[in-house]
């Protein structure tokens, strides 16, 4: 699989774009190899400035609502608003072009330039420009570009993509800049600084402003009651592109339009925030072109009037907006946030995971919908770990959009005679049978783990094999270099049958308050875990039922295998009904199953049968305690004594990030803070095991780099005061803690038992 | 709160979110001595400062100062390429972020407010608004926010493309606000 080239070598144009997978594969190891530290570095600082700016603004979330709301309205009225956006500019003495496909669009802006003579043009960042590859098409026309944003500027002299939408070369650490500009330019200029570098590319930069006979721009939104735009940035090269030359091209895509300048009011606060974590950023534009002040003519040059022309691109987006899944997309603002709290995309960044314009999360769709569906392929690297869905200021669901991407790829994989037979022995819905063995194999995990359980010893036994795993790795794509963890003498379901009789008898009789939900990572895997969920209910007074073990479609979702998926929510859905219309709490061990119940079988179970899963109430084991401590003034502290613990009191953290998601995290910190346990939280975003994630031959990787940055906070908070217990609330979480840290990983629960004595 | 009490926290949380933002921001009194002397105390010895005439403030406010002969308000282009500081007004400030809002829809002020190196802002510390979305308010300044061609200042000109933060790019490096009684 590996290929011979070093993996330093590799062009980030080559592997640009991901329709062939060993492409995106040579991606992973080349940005692995020379990118991932600054990409860390920057998103981190992204990231972090993110959360600080959105958490000052009291009304974040209604905020997001208003945003959405304008967005939907924006897209389902979107022909309309572009005719009577048309009538604005037009009546502001402007140009309005509409075009069809990228060459249109190329086309009618070589021609204006060309009618004006024009011989330098400066430009703004404009990815939509990238899309469109519009420096190609002007440098054949024999017109020079000057990208002047100094990322762009960068990305131009090293002829790459970019690798992020608001800062496309974050890939780039200062030290590889200054290679970079000693190799390209001739200069005695040492370059060793960040201000020496940006002193020279603005001097360089400055003279073509001064000389430029056009600028062109993006625009970050459109008003259409009068043809307004907003401009975001802080460089001062957009002002300059705007304000400097007699001639005036603002490029988007048709799906920046929004209503009316009131509009602006919502986004600009949380375009800013979501994108750098700035309040707001140096200079936001608020313009209705051509401008009536006059423009700036160069020493000896004429005065010109000016000229504005407004070229939106369709380019694809009147299709994904008849889609029902892609058209989510078209509210993306554009604000990267989604890429900066990805763990996998913090570590690769986008020149891997991401195509030759879009990058992230959302920009499978987006490459999917400007392109083909096999330009998509990177999407792959999201594992649906659901933490960008808090983050997006329009609230997209892009997890829900990747999977569908993943369905739509699965289907393009021609029939085969093995994957059906093995689809029909391990449960896959019929249309799903054409998916990759690999793809099946994951997605009906319970169905091998329940063979397993049969039969555990000889199933560890043989699992341990070289030939076995040989052979798992090179038919399912198993990495054999990950341990497996062993199976259980005992599932969950079958020690809560032989040492709870009495209290199964009494559950049974007087309606329990709670049922556990068996999940089948918990009943296969970590059956004592599950027991321990259930015996720290007990301790607070509560009444617990275990549930029958169940596949939740969580494993086939991450898959895409949406149909396999929707089939087991429903049979699921069936058997917690009677409890949920009772209104019995579920209890759910495993966040990525609490997640699935709380938003993902929206997408998979008729509406009426969601509805009662929105009333019903979900909750993860502690939060759940919490709430019940609270309403019947419990002193925890008392009923789990810490001294009892022999784990002693030092405590490293780690929550899941869909359990974050869920806003279900905080209260295991607060529980084990309040029993006195000296708790160390991570923050980072995602473990990178993520399922089946971490297990892929192609991903492991990847999967131990994002790990290490978890791996290294341990460390570091046990570099005073020594050892600290490993405590970790999802299944995928303690797998990768054991890989990483070589020791066992506990859940709070246990460690809540642990007091017990 | 009281209009006058509220005003005044606005021009403190204006002050400090200013500063946060890298500008510095002095508070004087609205007489044209006061703001020719603070003007030129923070251009120092330029050679040559851009001068775009108000269109709110009045120009009397301004006179004393463009009475320096160092102030070009009808700048050639060559003179506008080599000058060391820039001085407008702003018809507005957003208290929560420490903004300037600039009209740049007449005479030269969008130049002027972006080629030279200082950029020196003066505002009537009475059109400081809570915040940025206010701009886009009918109600909020008889709605100047809405019909004008403008741009929110947030501290000098900035990038991180360059490795470290880097402040001074295409734009000014420096910012300093004076805000009006």
């Amino acid at each position: 699989m590996a290929s011979m080239v070093n993996p330093a070598d590799i062009n980030p144009r080559q592997v640009a774009n991901k329709s062939d997978k060993k492409a995106l594969l040579d991606a992973i190891r080349m940005t692995l190899s020379v990118q991932s530290p600054a990409v860390r570095r920057n998103t981190q600082t992204f990231n972090r400035n993110r959360y600080a700016a959105t958490a000052l603004l009291p009304d974040y979330n209604e905020l997001k609502d208003r945003a959405r709301q304008i967005k939907e309205n924006a897209i389902a009225n979107l022909p309309e608003l572009l005719q009577q956006l048309e009538a604005s500019v037009r009546a502001n003495g402007g140009h309005f072009y509409l075009a069809k496909t990228a060459a249109d669009a190329d086309q009618y802006i070589r021609d204006v330039l060309l009618r004006h003579e024009a011989k330098l043009v400066v430009k703004g960042k404009s990815i939509t420009s990238e899309e469109i590859k519009l420096n190609h098409a002007l440098e054949a026309a024999g017109i020079t570009v000057a990208e002047t944003d100094l990322a762009e500027f960068i990305l131009q002299v090293a002829d790459e993509q970019p690798s992020h939408i608001i800062a496309p070369a974050l890939h780039y650490s200062r030290e590889r800049i200054t290679a970079l500009f000693k190799r390209k330019f001739t200069t005695d200029l040492p370059l060793d600084t960040g201000e020496e570098l940006t002193k020279f590319a603005r001097e360089k930069l400055r003279q073509q402003f001064i000389a430029a006979d056009a600028g062109i721009s993006g625009a970050n939104l459109i008003a259409a009651d009068s043809g307004s735009l907003m401009l975001v940035e802080s460089e001062g090269n957009i002002r300059m592109t705007m304000t400097l030359p007699p001639l005036h091209i603002a490029l988007a895509g048709i799906e920046k339009v929004v209503p009316s300048r009131t509009d602006f009011g919502t986004f600009i606060e949380l375009l800013p925030r979501s994108g750098t974590g700035q309040p707001l950023t140096s200079y936001v534009s608020i313009l209705h072109p051509p401008l009536k002040a006059p423009p700036f003519a160069a020493p000896g040059k004429a005065t010109k009037p000016r000229e504005f022309h407004l070229v939106l691109i369709d380019n694809g987006r009147n299709r994904m907006r008849e889609d029902p899944i892609l058209q989510e997309a078209l509210y993306c603002i554009r604000c990267s946030a989604c890429m900066n709290c990805c763990a996998n995309f913090e570590t690769v960044g986008g020149h891997a995971f991401g195509g030759e314009t879009y990058s992230g999360g959302i920009g499978g769709s987006w490459e999917a919908g400007t392109g083909t569906l096999m330009n998509a392929r990177f999407s792959e690297l999201c594992t649906g770990c659901s933490r960008c869905v808090t983050q997006c200021p329009v609230r997209i669901g892009i997890p829900w959009l990747n999977e569908n991407l993943r369905q739509r790829m699965n289907f393009g994989h021609p029939e085969s005679g093995v994957k059906s037979a093995f689809g029909a022995m391990t449960g896959s819905a019929p249309e799903d049978r054409v998916a990759p063995l690999q793809k099946q194999f994951f997605a009906n995990y319970h169905v091998m783990a329940g063979e397993a359980a049969r039969f555990p010893t000889m199933a560890n036994a043989v699992t341990r094999l070289p030939l076995v795993r040989g052979l798992m790795e090179s038919v399912v794509g198993l990495d054999r270099r990950r341990k497996l963890p062993p199976f259980p003498r005992k599932t969950w379901q079958q020690l809560y049958g032989d040492q709870l009789p009495g209290d199964r008898a009494r559950a049974a009789k007087s309606s329990a308050d709670v049922l556990m939900f068996a999940d089948v990572f918990t009943n296969y895997g970590s059956p004592e875990r599950g027991m321990a969920a259930m015996r720290v209910m007990r301790e607070v007074g509560v009444n617990v039922e275990l549930s029958p073990s169940l596949p939740d479609g969580r494993a086939a979702i991450s898959q895409g295998m949406i149909a396999t998926a929707r089939e087991q929510a429903n049979a699921l859905a069936k058997t917690l009904l009677p409890y949920l219309e009772k209104g019995t709490v579920v209890c759910v061990l495993e966040p990525s199953v609490l997640a699935m119940f709380r938003s993902d079988y929206e997408h998979l179970l008729d509406a009426a049968t969601w509805e009662k899963f929105t009333r019903a109430s979900f909750q993860e084991p502690l939060q759940l305690v919490l709430s019940i401590g609270k309403d019947q003034g419990l002193d925890l502290s008392q009923i789990f004594p810490v001294s009892k613990s022999p784990q002693g009191t030092r405590i490293f953290y780690h929550s899941h990030c869909q359990q974050r998601s869920c806003d279900a995290a905080w209260q295991t910190v607060e529980i084990l803070r309040s029993c006195g346990f000296d708790v160390v939280t991570s923050s980072v975003e995602c473990c990178g095991m993520a399922g089946s994630f971490g297990y892929k031959r192609e991903y492991y990787e990847l999967s131990m780099a994002v790990g290490e940055d978890l791996f290294a906070q341990v460390r570091a908070a046990e570099q005073q005061g020594g050892p600290r217990t490993l405590v970790a609330s999802g299944t995928s979480c303690h797998e990768q803690l054991w890989a990483g840290m070589g020791r066992e990983v506990m859940h709070p629960v246990e460690l809540l038992v642990s007091t017990l004595g | 709160m009281q209009p006058a009490m509220a005003q005044a926290s606005l021009v403190e949380e204006f002050t400090a979110a200013a500063i946060q933002a890298v500008a510095t921001v002095q508070v004087i009194d609205r007489s044209s001595a006061a703001l020719c002397s603070a003007i030129l105390q923070t251009v120092g010895d330029a050679s040559r400062i851009l001068y775009a005439p108000p269109q709110e403030l009045p120009a009397s406010l301004f006179s004393e100062f463009a009475a320096d002969p160092r102030v070009q308000a009808n700048a050639t282009p060559d003179e506008m390429i080599n000058s060391a500081a820039g001085v407008t007004e702003a018809f507005a400030a957003v208290a929560s972020t420490g903004s300037v809002c600039i009209d740049v829809s007449f005479e030269r002020t969008g130049i002027v407010s972006l080629m030279a190196p200082l950029q020196v802002v003066v505002v009537a510390a009475e059109t400081i608004v809570p915040q940025p979305r206010d701009l886009f308010r009918a109600d909020v300044l008889d709605g100047r926010g809405l019909k004008r061609d403008f741009v929110f200042v947030t501290g000098p000109s900035a990038t991180a493309d360059m490795g470290p933060l880097v402040r001074g790019v295409h734009g000014p490096h420096k910012l300093h606000i004076i805000a009006l009684r």
